[in-house]
């Protein structure tokens, strides 16, 4: 880790010589603050190779599905209440009483 | 359709009709969000397509907050046992979207600024407040579940959802816009209108308005089930 780290401070310096070289370093939110972040400090994990391959469009995927399981969880967990509820209809209203 | 001794609670009719609307329109949106093509952003890339998702998910829950705030205010007006239902149904979807959006920020940030670091939580301030804020909804469910009254339930945890609500535009907004971060808007941060390509819009504000049509979709359906089980049990925990 600590001869990795003396490498990140070596590519960081010539990150921030290379940008001062070529006007203006870039100015959007996210650069500006977090330039560090595309210096890598350690090999890309089998999960980053997936994830930041095709521009990281994955990473779009990922989050949808996260919504989309989400909604499968709600959805299921309100049709156990609906079961439940259904089961106690059943039990406690005799059967062609219409008046719930 | 026959017409009920006691009126339903819901318009079905209507309630059919939006279902409707809203996956279509969601279907549209998701369509929409992988195909319009923008400007390459440095660093982002295509993850810039989660602000359709990412995003409107705040917006929802800011939303949920505010319907179940003006239930509880109306609880405490009356005292009717619906308005207690809704407010509860209200904060739980509320709370849902919160943590799909807490999750799915998580991920974006994860594959896109903490790339080559493992860092899955940043204490990003957003982050954090955000956090409390659905700690403080948690709160509110296990207020609920202290109270065997039912109207005691209901005039209190209406007291606690109203300042839960409250809370809600500072921690979101206010706060986090004060610090450092990696939000748009905070400290030193252009504002979201400064950075965000015009064409972007054309799907950011439909999938605004499509996620609170599912929230509304979602809220109705549990509003439907917990008032069926609050006439049969009593009982309007769900």
């Amino acid at each position: 880790m600590k001869t990795s780290l003396a490498a990140l401070f070596q590519d960081a310096s010539q990150a921030i010589l290379a940008d001062s070289t070529t006007a203006n370093t870039v100015s959007t939110a996210y650069d500006s603050l977090w330039s560090g972040a595309d210096i890598p400090t350690q090999a890309p994990s089998a999960l980053e190779q997936v994830m930041l391959s095709d521009e990281k469009i994955f990473v779009v995927l990922a989050v949808v599905l996260i919504i989309w399981t989400g909604i499968i969880i709600l959805v299921l967990r309100t049709d156990r209440h609906l079961q439940r509820v259904e089961r106690s209809v059943a039990e406690n209203i005799p059967l062609g009483d219409d008046d719930l | 359709m026959k017409q009920d001794v006691q009126p339903l609670i819901v318009n079905v009719k209507r309630y059919t009709l939006v279902r409707n609307l809203v996956f279509g329109w969601l279907t549209v949106v998701l369509f929409a969000g992988f195909l319009l093509n923008f400007p390459k952003i440095n660093i982002l890339e295509h993850t810039a397509r989660n602000l359709y998702f990412h995003v409107p998910m705040w917006f929802t829950m800011m939303a949920a907050a505010f319907v179940s705030g003006y239930h509880s205010l109306k609880v405490l007006q009356t005292g009717d046992p619906l308005r207690d239902i809704r407010a509860l149904q209200a904060a739980r979807i509320g709370t849902f979207f919160g943590i799909l959006g807490l999750s799915t920020g998580i991920v974006w940030s994860r594959f896109t600024w903490y790339v080559g670091t493992d860092v899955w939580w940043n204490f990003d301030p957003r982050q954090i407040m955000v956090s409390i804020q659905l700690l403080i909804y948690g709160g509110y469910f296990v207020l609920r579940s202290a109270f065997d009254e039912p109207n005691r339930r209901a005039k209190i945890s209406a007291v606690f959802n109203l300042f839960a609500m409250t809370a809600l535009p500072f921690l979101l907004y206010v706060i986090p816009r004060q610090m450092e971060s990696l939000h748009p808007g905070a400290e030193g941060n252009p504002a979201f209108s400064q950075i965000t390509h015009p064409v972007m819009r054309l799907v950011f504000y439909p999938a605004i308005i499509g996620f609170i049509g599912l929230f509304w979709v979602l809220y109705t359906q549990r509003v439907r089930v917990a008032w069926l089980k609050y006439r049969v049990t009593q009982d309007s925990e769900m």
